[in-house]
């Protein structure tokens, strides 16, 4: 499903370049549930967002489904992305504007406005959030708020989560229960590759990879 | 969630930036409103007090013995009828109620009066206007207050004027001017009786007193016209209130045009850095759409939209303030036409096309700012 080529990425600061990824090569699977392991400043991030498509790679490849997602133009890009990935990042970073029903809503287009409230509403109950649809962000607690992200990434359905650090502002109790949502969904047949440097997701996880400064220094299948 | 919707949500979630952004955009707009509504009532009174002094053009002929023209109150030289007509044929001049009118001192039954003969009065614009001189029909006379009231004259009678009879259609009240010696005909009946068919001695008009700039003499710009057209004449002019009152418009428009692209650049710069602001705000908010799917255009929407709805907003309050302001103030200040300084309500469409335009314009370096920075690199400093 995706495979990364001799992927590398370097960032340009005023010092001069820092590489965060050297010549990384993977491949991952249709339904299979990677974790990406890797201490802070590895280079767990941006090898999130290049599989995502939203950071442009220094070198090498990016193939989802065949397709080299770089090729594309940046419009297209964005609809891959919409119908095919659903991102969960460390600080929820849900819209600090809109209520929970209006942030799970958040990636529906223009279509059917009834089916896809029917689809939000659906997710709320499954992420035990119905009572909290109209509360905004600063009225939750912190695995409410990642509940809510983690259902506006699941909302169009994607084939695939990318999920950073999901866990990491997160007490172990609403952490176990992220994983189990990540878990389920994966169960469902949905590929899913979270990147962390804490081992709560390790029994989840059918590969292993760890990623020190910006290679894989080792790959554990499960 | 369309892109209107995040628009309206987010415009009330963080308020005082709209709000900033508003008033800035209400202040150019009232600005504007304002000075435009200001400036049509400043020319109504321009127009009004110039029109109220009468006749401010008197053009004679050239040979003209100015200290007998202004101890007689007419010229001792006569011109040719048809100058009023070129000078009503050619196109420079902006003048209205052009009258040719003949003057001439005379002994009727053993009293001084002036007898004047009044041509109808010819607008150059060829729009009819109502006249500012009296209208004399044919074989009538009016009679001022001394001879009317010396030889008992009333409406009706007829009387003989150096051998023409006419009936006297009016006779006048007491003015306190020579118009109380006067006694006016209509221009041809007054060239039969002095026997100076085809002549007269002075052509009269109203200027109206369109300036140019402060530095313009519309007197000097007058000459010259009138050197070209007719060169066997001379204009003098009745300056009045209402070149003050002009040269006060002229001076008003010179500061505005200082002023208004100092106001508009001032409300830029200020949108455009609530804008900025905002972007800067919505970093990771902008990060975390472009992960959900929105693209370049969506995103630039979101910003361009609200500059839009800021600039919506901007131009009904802005022109119903200025309107406002202009109501209160103007009759204050333009006392002959208070009662004409009204809304202008082609300028709340004005404002409608422009306002929106001019906010999307200032907001349009921040809404590229918020396209093209690197999502990737605010989803990754968390």
């Amino acid at each position: 499903m995706i495979t990364l080529d001799m992927v590398s990425k370097r960032y340009r600061t005023g010092s001069g370049d820092v590489a965060a990824l050297e010549e990384v090569s993977m491949q991952v699977t249709e339904g299979e549930f990677v974790v990406v392991r890797g201490p802070s400043g590895s280079g767990k991030t941006t090898l999130l967002l290049i599989t995502g498509g939203m950071l442009r790679v220094s070198s090498g490849s990016v193939l989802v489904n065949g397709e080299d997602v770089y090729r594309l133009p940046e419009g297209q890009r964005a609809r891959f992305r919409a119908d095919s990935i659903g991102f969960v990042f460390q600080m929820f970073h849900l819209i600090p504007y809109l209520n929970v029903l209006e942030n799970v809503l958040l990636p529906a287009g223009a279509g059917n406005r009834d089916r896809d409230r029917t689809v939000a509403l659906e997710l709320l109950e499954r992420f035990r959030l119905s009572e909290r649809a109209n509360h905004k962000p600063y009225e939750l607690s912190a695995g409410e708020s990642q509940r809510t992200a983690i259902a506006r990434a699941m909302f169009s359905r994607p084939r695939l989560i990318l999920a950073d650090e999901p866990t990491g502002n997160l007490d172990p109790e609403n952490a176990e229960e992220v994983i189990k949502y990540l878990a389920e969904y994966h169960r469902e047949g949905g590929t899913v590759i979270v990147v962390t440097h804490g081992r709560v997701v390790d029994q989840y996880a059918d590969r292993i990879m760890s990623l020190q400064n910006g290679r894989i220094v080792k790959e554990e299948l499960r | 969630m369309s892109i209107p919707q995040l628009i309206i949500r987010e415009i009330f979630h963080r308020k005082l930036n709209f709000v900033l952004g508003a008033l800035a955009m209400i202040t150019a707009v009232a600005l504007f409103v304002s000075f435009f509504t200001t400036s049509e009532a400043s020319n109504r009174e321009t127009i009004r007090l110039t029109r109220d002094m009468g006749f401010n053009l008197r053009i004679i002929p050239r040979e003209t013995d100015m200290e007998a023209f202004w101890a007689t109150g007419f010229s001792d030289y006569y011109m040719p009828e048809d100058y009023v007509l070129r000078f009503a044929g050619h196109e420079d001049f902006s003048y209205a109620h052009l009258t040719a009118t003949l003057h001439k001192k005379i002994t009727w039954r053993g009293r001084v009066v002036i007898l004047t003969g009044i041509a109808p009065e010819i607008e150059p614009s060829g729009r009819p206007k109502s006249p500012m001189s009296q209208i004399i029909e044919p074989g009538t006379v009016t009679v001022g207050f001394e001879p009317a009231n010396a030889l008992s004259l009333k409406q009706g009678d007829r009387v003989d004027i150096l051998g023409r009879s006419l009936m006297v259609a009016r006779t006048l009240p007491e003015t306190g001017s020579d118009e109380d010696i006067r006694i006016y005909t209509r221009l041809e009946d007054a060239q039969e009786i002095l026997q100076l068919q085809g002549r007269i001695n002075e052509i009269k008009a109203l200027n109206c007193l369109c300036l140019i700039s402060d530095e313009d003499d519309p007197l000097d710009i007058l000459r010259r016209q009138l050197n070209q057209v007719l060169p066997e004449a001379k204009v003098i002019m009745n300056r009045t209130i209402a070149v003050a009152r002009e040269r006060q418009r002229l001076m008003f428009e010179r500061y505005f045009a200082l002023i208004m692209p100092l106001v508009l650049v001032v409300c830029g710069v200020w949108i455009g850095t609530l804008a900025m602001m905002n972007v800067k705000d919505r970093k990771q908010e902008i990060g975390v759409l472009r992960a959900l799917g929105y693209g370049s255009g969506k995103i630039a929407g979101l910003f361009l939209g609200k500059a839009v709805l800021l600039g919506l907003a901007g131009a009904v309050i802005g022109f119903y303030a200025g309107t406002l302001i202009t109501l209160k103030y103007g009759p204050g200040i333009f006392k002959v036409t208070a009662g004409s300084i009204e809304p202008i309500y082609s300028l709340l469409l004005w404002s409608l096309l422009i306002a929106p335009a001019f906010a999307a314009l200032s907001t349009f370096i921040p809404a590229m700012m918020a396209i093209t920075q690197d999502p990737a690199r605010t989803l990754r400093e968390e």
